[in-house]
């Protein structure tokens, strides 16, 4: 497939993730599966991957609470992993992973607080005439379309534009960089688990932590057997809370 | 008293759909209202029949509104047979239709962010992550049970909040209060989540120092004196120093991202990790 045609899949794809974040979110829009996708355009599924899950993992519990806007994983996932294919070398993509990511940020504050503010004012004067193709238009036609040109057009000009510079900066970046960045996509996942914690709300189940842990790493199971202990101890909980209900109930 | 329904099961189909895009064109001022007036366009076509009536009440539904997306539909479902009670019998004080959807925001919005964002998201999306590990990068089978999993996590959670919200009103929410299930559910999620990221420790953070000691001809590997100490040590203590450092500390995440990557950097260099 020529460079062209990858780059437009590449900006098709980071749209369609935007898409999919203002519409349906089925979650097409996070890392692993952006990354995958790429992978399976760019014939380079393994690269693809490799990127996709350590992206995923960096923001693995980045939670999108009230205004703020956190650096954007889908706009970074798609170059990152485009780069670290044309590259053939997962470290590239990781590597360009993070500032993509804050110029992803940077994008979704600036149209929030102005072309969203423009197309909303559109839709309140829609809304006072009682214009339902107005609403819809100013709603959900024109911000599609600015999602494509704000995020799928940019993703395809960086890959179509940037792959003539990988090699060079490759050639450029030290070999001790490149296996530093190996070995720290195996510790990123550390940050992604202790966020993900910080996010939980009753601290004081902390002891069942453990039990995880003596499944995972002690016993071997993998993470779908995790997941069974994991129902299985929430029923255990349940049944004992549902009969201490009764009981204060009966009394 | 049979003017008193007129939204039907199809109606509150129609809207499922208007409703999809809630988070479109979300700005700063006013965030999630463009959605939730679209969400609503097929409830008050319907039951206002004069003009002047229905721009007032899309009027009405482009104040603020703010939380989690899918969530979210229990508003709409609400705010539906609120405004059909309006149109028909008249006694709803239109202004309380957006002071109930103030008050469900906050407790809807945590729920939402906690359980699907917080617990069920990062949970299928490390299994996912350690699938495709596990596999060796070679097989996408997990992105796909990923989408598969969450797509009716989303769908699933859209239909209740709908038709209960619109079914039920608000006695689900108090109901919910007072028999304190919302305190329950959220104390479950908390079990599951730490069960999972206990479990997500071995294989989604891993690590490897070369450092040997040698005596003679004896060679003693510091990686295998770890392991016998308790295996993933290295990584379990280096999470619970990100925990630390973003709890306690309040360092931003993004920060701790890069000082880890520069760290693996020295330490590669002076050959202490490989």
């Amino acid at each position: 497939m020529s460079l062209f045609f990858q780059a437009v899949m590449v900006g098709v794809i980071v749209w369609v993730g935007f898409l999919d974040k203002a519409f349906l979110h089925t979650f097409i829009y996070r890392p692993v599966c952006v990354g995958t996708l790429v992978g399976l355009v760019m014939g380079d599924l393994r690269t693809g991957l490799q990127v996709g899950v350590s992206i995923e993992l960096m923001f693995l519990a980045v939670v999108f609470v009230g205004l703020a806007i956190p650096p954007d994983e889908t706009l970074s996932a798609g170059i990152a992993a485009a780069f670290g294919c044309l590259a053939h070398s997962a470290e590239i993509g990781i590597a360009t992973a993070l500032p993509i990511a804050i110029v992803g940020q940077m994008f979704r504050q600036t149209r929030n607080s102005t072309i969203y503010e423009f197309t909303q004012r559109k839709v309140e004067q829609a809304a006072a005439k009682a214009d339902t193709k107005g609403i819809i238009l100013w709603t959900s036609i024109i911000p599609s379309i600015v999602e494509g040109v704000l995020f799928g057009v940019p993703a395809f000009v960086a890959v179509y534009f940037g792959a003539g510079y990988i090699q060079s900066f490759i050639d450029f970046v030290p070999e001790v960089i490149i296996s530093g960045l190996a070995v720290g996509g195996g510790f990123i996942g550390s940050v992604g688990v202790a966020l993900l914690l910080t996010t939980i709300k009753t601290k004081d189940a902390w002891p069942y932590f453990l039990v995880g842990f003596f499944f995972a790493s002690y016993l071997g199971i993998n993470m779908i057997g995790i997941a069974i202990v994991a129902v299985v101890v929430v029923a255990i909980v349940y049944y004992a809370d549902k009969e201490k209900l009764k009981k204060a109930g009966g009394e | 008293m049979s003017e008193s329904k007129k939204i039907t099961r199809s109606d509150l189909w129609k809207s499922y759909f208007y409703s999809l895009g809630i988070e479109s064109g979300c700005s700063t001022t006013k965030q999630e209202a463009p959605g939730f007036a679209q969400g609503l366009i097929p409830i008050i076509e319907k039951i206002y029949p004069n003009k002047e009536e229905r721009a007032e009440a899309y009027s009405r539904h482009m104040e603020l509104f703010l939380t989690e997306g899918r969530v979210a539909y229990y508003c709409v479902g609400v705010a539906a047979a609120m405004e059909e009670r309006n149109a028909m019998e008249k006694d709803v004080d239109p202004e309380s239709i957006n002071a109930i959807k103030v008050a469900l925001m906050g407790p809807l919005a945590a729920l939402g962010d906690s359980i699907i964002h917080g617990t069920i998201r990062p949970i299928m999306a490390g299994l996912a992550c350690s699938m495709i590990a596990t596999s060796n990068y070679t097989s996408p089978v997990g992105t796909f049970i990923f989408l598969g999993v969450m797509t009716t996590v989303v769908m699933v959670s859209r239909y209740f909040g709908i038709f209960k919200g619109y079914d039920t009103g608000l006695m689900l929410v108090s109901s919910m209060q007072a028999g304190g299930i919302l305190d329950r559910l959220t104390k479950y999620a908390a079990i599951a989540a730490f069960i999972v990221c206990g479990g997500f420790i071995s294989s989604l953070v891993w690590s490897y120092t070369p450092i040997e000691y040698v005596s003679g001809d004896t060679v003693i590997a510091l990686q295998d004196v770890l392991d016998g100490l308790m295996p993933q040590l290295v990584p379990l203590l280096y999470t619970l120093l990100m925990y630390y450092l973003i709890n306690k500390k309040k360092i931003n995440p993004v920060l701790l991202i890069v000082a880890t990557m520069v760290l693996c950097c020295v330490l590669v260099y002076f050959n202490i990790l490989a």
